[in-house]
């Protein structure tokens, strides 16, 4: 049996009467005008049959009694009679919808079905209707625009090992279905489990013997403590929140142009991180950071960087997050386009990343599935377009940098232009000089009575040029001799004008260094309008928009409207407000998205597994009580990232092993309800960390310029710079994302990346075995070991019994510690010494060392290897 | 009804809104290559393209002018966009070549192409193709990833094997034939996957060892050392998943190092040509110089069609048809080189019975402009054209012995049955059965495309 369901306050109207005073049919008939009927004309119809002010056929969709009325062509429904309903006879033929994407057969079946049943509806149609699509009871009900509440927590006794009111929350499920949680993970597994997570590398062995030793009762806080303050936490946990903003050190224009001081941005993540800087404050950085600073600006309203404090240009920094998106508008045919571009993929990755929601297509018309108008969406642009400003004031990636260099700097910087600028004279005079020598030679070449003319017409500026003289080079092209074809004539020549470029470059060079950032920053005294373009062309501008949220994101009649012009601040002071309004505690999407993404990052899966959509047709949250739990402590205790790290990080949810009970296995494969620790494949950074940290050659560096890149020979791109860095600093080139990571699923960005996949492919198993850069990575592991354990010595004290009495027992238990963090088994002492025998016999002769060749071919494997791959 | 109702149609109001199971529009998600049966059913399993980087030049080649033949030297009278402004010039620069009727159908077709004017009644000729800008990169984005100038998307191959899967797993989906020479222009993002999961781009298939990277182990590996250390991660992992049974993703990757050491077998006899008859090896021009490099990628393109790859590009380095001067001495040496092998590919699939089922296509991402670039003399060339060229189409259930579509009389602009790389992408995705609308993948937010929502037509006259 269905059932029908409606909002508590509409089911009291009708328990009170209303229902008799009904002149349709109502509840409880199988299918009803707003849970059924107005979701499918929503998506296949409103655009033109309501949304618009003007309806097309005079035909309005909206409400039941306008359907009945009809339009132009008469009612477009008989209620109780559906086959003689027009509706259903369009829908039916496919004249309607006139787009490519039909009604499916299903839906029109539900049509056929509501019209039959004398076109139902659940309640009183309202008397008037404004312009647009109202949002309906239904969709103000939806999970995610409600406020998060917090839960009653269920108590529990000692023996179900609740540590955390997060393992009450899950526990209350799990016990529906007989499951219980696992029991805990061995202490070596949680520190490997804690360290990938927190940081992206293996721990050391200092902290395994640190955790291992401490048998205190807080051990395992202590480790959390320590790992949290580490400085590799904020470039593991950066990396999170990059994927999310879409930073790319590249612009994606025609030529991908290199994005050269995007990076400070990285940098400034890494450090918020780090410093557990309040994320609430992370984000007002973000958006309206340039509002924050108030910087002195130049005469071309730039920031003056010279002048600025640090916290202040902390705060310009902070507004890369703005200015991640492709932008093709320093060179397009159509700049207004592109611009336009530009401000709709920030607008992108402001709502996937912070609001959960898809607001892109209410760019062209109300969106399909949520209730998010066009307005809204303009509404929202409006926070955003004075600091774009895409007519006036826009700026190329070029122009949005500001200098850090004084004046003093610059005026010296001058002086040696004009030096320089000498030097390219010089170089000219030699340029004319060398064509005037080849210009005689050619002429030899021609008759005596000719030369003078050629010379003559040659020398005569192009556009005086009598036809004579014209049609005389024409027919002479190869007088014709200039700068771009001297080569062609004298190719020593351009060896020689090549060393007055290199004085110029050598002269420039000594430049005092001038250091930039890229920023986004308002212009005070600017307003640029915005409006609502019609089918989301800028060329169709229609009425202006001011800047406000999403109507849903607050209760009815309580939308948040920003100002147009605060002023109390010299720019609009739009998004600082936007800002600020977001990261109050009281808005319904952001906490819960933020810590739905830091429970994905955790777990492996999110709360709601769609992270970037939580409107209707992304998924439900599958502990709608705990993701509400986890957004109102992440708010009430101060937005620290750190704490609720640790929160969740001591939950028996966490420190449970991720081996799975057969009995349980049976009842929730899925693993839905987090009775164990899912078992996950590393990304492709902390492989290729841990790759590096294993053989030792992880260059711990912090921070800096992207660590260059390049196209091998055969097309695969490569790690070019400083080969030991650690993933996070790889350039992030759009066109030449680098081979090794997207191999294992490392996001492209073309906008930004809501949440990775985790594949297994052909293609990992072939770069795991052959490629040159596992093969490298095994060898330096190899030399590893033998540097660490040479043959000759013996076994040091903290190995385990049983490794000397192999053959090579010493080096395959260091093997194992550094690739695995964990001692080697006495089966796995056993084959590894068979296997080193056998390739030692194997090789080549002409192998000049093969124990060390056979050691390589052990270590590849061992890097290779799913143990290697996983964090359980 | 009673209050309790109330309570309870509440609580369920509650189950509903948070439970509900999303009614998704896409909620098939394809993670590997295992062979996929397509909406409708499909004229074509495979497809080799060859593309022509550079911009072939198409009043020289497939769409002939005599009006342009007539007024050589004169001045041309519309407005035109130059891509080369200092070489630009407006004299009419009438083709150096004669076309003929050929082959039964009478498409005319350059005396530079005598190899494919021999399977012309197998070609659908294009003339009108139109991206509307002249620049290489933004309409080779348009051709491989669906929007001009938009870098980084997922490419026609990628879309086809994620919509399809393979018919083999022993050979990859998607092969890039690279050029001895180097890369073509767009590099690696001519067979990028983009935003779909990389187990759908493109694997490069070089033109020397190592032919696929990564495939075989370095010589000094090969043999009983690789069958070792295979055999020992083979140990390594099942004792692994000894202590974590159940789970999928172990056993998948156990399983994916043996089907990558059935790879290498099974790449290495698709490459052999050694296994080809003399006449085949002559039939391709593997025995002459001049088509021996191009004819051996045409003729391995065929052997991995055969194997069941589904999707196989060849690329030329750099972009060899960019003919801005010296057309005259140019343009017949890439003919030289590319002719026969592309006819002997056409004539060599139809023999064994492919044809039906593969498609060809032959073309470049622009042409090139009516008027000369720099002097009407022996040196002269042809600047870029986005606003009408030629390309062609063979088999997989393309109408053979048909021209579509014209330029104007100078073959400047394409007037009549206009196409678009949008057209041509929604037709090759119908012949295999895909709706371009329909075949989409979520990613930031939205649902996207080939055709990325962008006006685009199935040419029902070609098929």
């Amino acid at each position: 049996m269905k059932i029908h369901l409606m909002p508590l306050a509409l089911l009291m109207q009708l328990c009170v009467g209303a229902l008799a005073l009904a002149e349709v049919a109502r509840a409880p008939a199988s299918v009803n005008f707003e849970t059924d009927v107005r979701p499918i004309l929503r998506t296949y119809c409103l655009d033109c049959h309501g949304a618009q002010e003007q309806v097309e056929g005079g035909l309005d969709l909206r409400l039941r009694r306008l359907i009945v009325q009809g339009g132009d062509s008469g009612s477009a429904i008989v209620p109780g009679d559906s086959d003689s309903s027009l509706i259903l006879e369009l829908v039916r033929s496919g004249e309607m919808p006139p787009s490519e994407k039909k009604v499916p057969p299903d839906q029109i079946e539900v049509l056929s079905a509501w019209i039959a049943a004398g076109a139902p509806t659940l309640r009183d149609e309202p008397a008037t209707i404004g312009k647009g699509l109202p949002i309906t009871e239904e969709e103000r009900a939806y999970w995610a625009f409600q406020p998060p509440r917090r839960p009653a927590i269920p108590s529990f006794g000692s023996e179900d090992r609740v540590r955390t009111p997060i393992d009450a929350m899950l526990l209350g499920r799990m016990r529906n279905q007989h499951l219980a949680f696992s029991p805990d993970a061995d202490k070596l597994t949680l520190l490997r489990r804690v360290a990938f997570d927190l940081t992206g590398l293996p721990p050391s062995d200092e902290e395994i013997e640190r955790f291992t030793g401490d048998t205190s009762p807080d051990a395992y806080e202590k480790l959390l403590d320590r790992l949290l303050a580490s400085p590799h936490y904020g470039e593991r946990w950066a990396r999170h929140w990059l994927d999310v903003a879409g930073y790319s050190d590249s612009d994606g224009d025609i030529g991908d142009s290199l994005r050269s001081y995007a990076y400070k941005y990285r940098d400034y993540v890494i450090k918020a991180f780090n410093e557990d800087k309040p994320f609430d404050q992370f984000v007002i950085e973000q958006l309206a950071g340039d509002e924050l600073a108030a910087a002195p600006l130049d005469q071309s309203s730039k920031p003056v960087g010279a002048s600025l404090s640090p916290e202040q240009l902390e705060k310009l920094i902070a507004t890369g997050f703005l200015r991640t998106a492709v932008d093709g508008t320093a060179n397009s045919d159509n700049p207004e386009l592109a611009r336009n571009n530009v401000i709709a993929d920030t607008i992108k990755i402001v709502s996937s990343s912070l609001l959960g929601l898809t607001v892109g297509c209410a760019q062209c018309h109300d969106h399909r599935y949520d209730p998010i108008s066009q307005a809204d969406y303009y509404g929202l642009r409006a926070v955003f377009e004075p600091a774009f400003d895409w007519q006036q004031g826009w700026r190329t990636p070029a122009e949005r940098l500001v200098s850090l260099s004084s004046a003093a700097d610059r005026e010296k910087g001058a002086a040696i232009d004009v030096e320089a600028n000498k030097i390219a004279e010089e170089r000219a005079a030699k340029l004319t000089e060398y064509i005037t020598t080849e210009l005689e030679k050619v002429l030899v070449g021609f008759p005596e009575a000719l030369r003078n003319e050629l010379r003559q017409a040659y020398r005569t500026a192009a556009e005086l040029r009598t036809p004579e003289q014209a049609a005389l080079l024409e027919s002479h092209p190869s007088v014709m001799i200039n700068a771009g074809n001297l080569y062609l004539y004298n190719p020593d020549a351009i060896k020689d004008l090549g060393k007055f470029d290199e004085r110029m470059g050598a002269l420039r060079a000594t430049k005092p260094p001038e250091e930039f950032i890229s920023a986004l920053f308002e212009v005070p005294e600017r307003r640029p309008p915005t409006h609502l373009f019609h089918r989301g062309d800028y060329r169709e501008p229609k009425e202006a928009i001011g800047p406000a949220d999403l109507t849903i994101a607050a209760p009815e009649g309580e939308r948040y409207v920003a100002l147009e012009d605060d002023p109390s601040v010299p720019t609009t002071g739009r998004r600082l407000a936007y800002a600020r309004h977001l990261m109050n505690g009281q808005h319904p999407l952001v906490a819960r998205v933020l810590m739905n993404r830091v429970w994905l990052n955790h777990f492996g899966r999110g709360l709601v597994d769609t992270p970037g959509d939580f409107g209707s047709l992304g998924l439900r949250p599958t502990h709608p009580e705990l993701l509400d739990l986890l957004a109102i402590e992440f708010a009430e205790q101060g937005w620290s990232l750190k704490r609720m790290h640790k929160w969740i990080m001591t939950s028996t949810a966490y420190r449970q092993s991720s081996n799975a009970d057969p009995r349980m296995q049976e009842i929730d494969a899925a693993n839905s309800t987090y009775w164990r620790m899912p078992l996950r494949r590393l990304d492709a950074e902390s492989i290729r960390d841990r790759m590096l940290s294993t053989n030792g050659l992880l260059d711990a560096t912090l921070y800096g310029p992207p660590v260059s890149i390049e196209e091998d020979a055969t097309g695969q791109v490569v790690v070019s710079g400083g080969v030991g860095r650690r993933s996070i600093y790889l350039q992030v080139r759009r066109s030449k994302p680098v081979t090794f990571l997207t191999t294992f699923d490392a996001p492209v960005m073309e906008v930004n990346c809501d949440r990775r996949i985790s594949s297994t492919g052909s293609p990992q198993s072939l770069m795991l075995m052959n490629s040159d850069f596992v093969l490298k990575q095994a060898e330096a592991f190899a030399q590893r070991v033998l540097k660490e354990v040479p043959p000759s010595a013996s076994l040091p004290a903290v190995a385990q019994a049983g490794a000397s009495t192999v053959a090579w027992g010493p080096q395959l238990a260091h093997a194992w510690k550094l690739a695995y963090q964990r001692p080697i088994t006495t089966e796995e002492l056993s084959f590894g010494s068979q296997f080193l025998q056998q390739q030692i016999a194997s090789q080549d002769s002409a192998q000049e060392n093969p124990e060390q060749a056979a050691l390589i071919n052990l270590c590849q494997q061992l890097l290779a290897s799913n143990e290697f791959l996983h964090v359980d | 009804m009673g209050l309790g109702g109330v309570a309870l149609a509440w609580m369920l109001q509650q189950d509903r809104l948070l439970g509900a199971p999303p009614a998704k529009p896409t909620d098939i998600v394809f993670q590997d290559l295992r062979q996929r049966t397509p909406a409708s059913a499909p004229r074509a399993k495979a497809m080799i393209s060859l593309f022509m980087h550079g911009g072939p030049s198409h009043m020289d080649l497939l769409d002939p002018k005599p009006e342009l033949t007539k007024r050589s030297g004169e001045e041309y009278r519309g407005s035109i966009d130059y891509s080369f402004t200092n070489r630009a010039s407006k004299k009419l620069f009438g083709s150096p070549w004669k076309f003929r009727k050929q082959g039964e159908c009478g498409t005319e077709v350059s005396e530079l192409l005598p190899h494919l004017s021999g399977v012309i009644d197998d070609v659908c000729v294009i003339r009108s193709m139109h991206t509307g800008n002249n620049g290489h990169e933004p309409n080779i984005r348009y051709f491989q990833g669906g929007i001009p100038g938009q870098p980084g998307r997922p490419t026609l191959g990628s879309w086809m094997v994620y919509g399809l899967g393979s018919e083999t797993q022993e050979l990859p989906a998607y092969v890039a034939l690279s050029d001895p020479g180097g890369l073509p222009v767009e590099g690696t993002g001519n067979w990028s996957s983009g935003f779909l999961p990389p187990l759908f781009q493109g694997t490069v298939l070089r033109a020397q060892e190592p032919r696929i990277v990564n495939l075989d182990p370095p010589p000094h590996l090969k043999g009983d050392l690789q069958r070792q250390n295979l055999a020992l991660l083979d140990q390594l992992n099942r004792r692994h998943l000894t202590l974590h049974p159940h789970e999928a993703d172990l056993e998948a990757r156990i399983a994916n190092y043996e089907l990558a050491a059935r790879m290498q077998s099974a790449a290495k006899e698709a490459l052999d040509l050694s296994q080809e008859t003399t006449a085949t090896h002559k039939l391709y021009g593997l025995d002459q110089e001049h088509t021996r490099e191009y004819g051996s990628r045409c003729l391995i393109a065929r052997r991995l069609v055969e194997r069941g790859v589904r999707f196989v590009q060849l690329f030329l380095h750099f972009q060899p048809w960019d003919h801005h001067s010296m057309l005259r001495t140019d343009l017949p040496r890439m003919c030289r080189a590319t002719d026969q092998p592309s006819a002997a590919l056409v004539a060599d699939l139809k023999a064994r019975g492919l044809l039906d089922s593969t498609v060809v296509h032959w073309g470049g991402e622009i042409g090139r402009l009516p008027v000369c670039e720099g002097n009407l003399d022996e040196n002269a060339g042809r600047d870029h054209n986005g606003q009408g060229f030629s390309i062609w189409l063979a088999g997989g259930g393309f109408r053979g012995g048909m021209t579509f579509g014209q330029t104007d009389e100078f073959g400047h602009r394409a007037v009549e049955n206009i196409v678009t790389p949008n057209d041509y992408q929604a037709t090759l995705l119908h012949q295999f059965g895909i709706d371009h609308q329909k075949l989409v993948y979520h990613h930031a937010g939205r649902d996207h495309s080939l055709t990325d929502g962008r006006a685009a037509r199935v040419l029902s006259e070609l098929i």
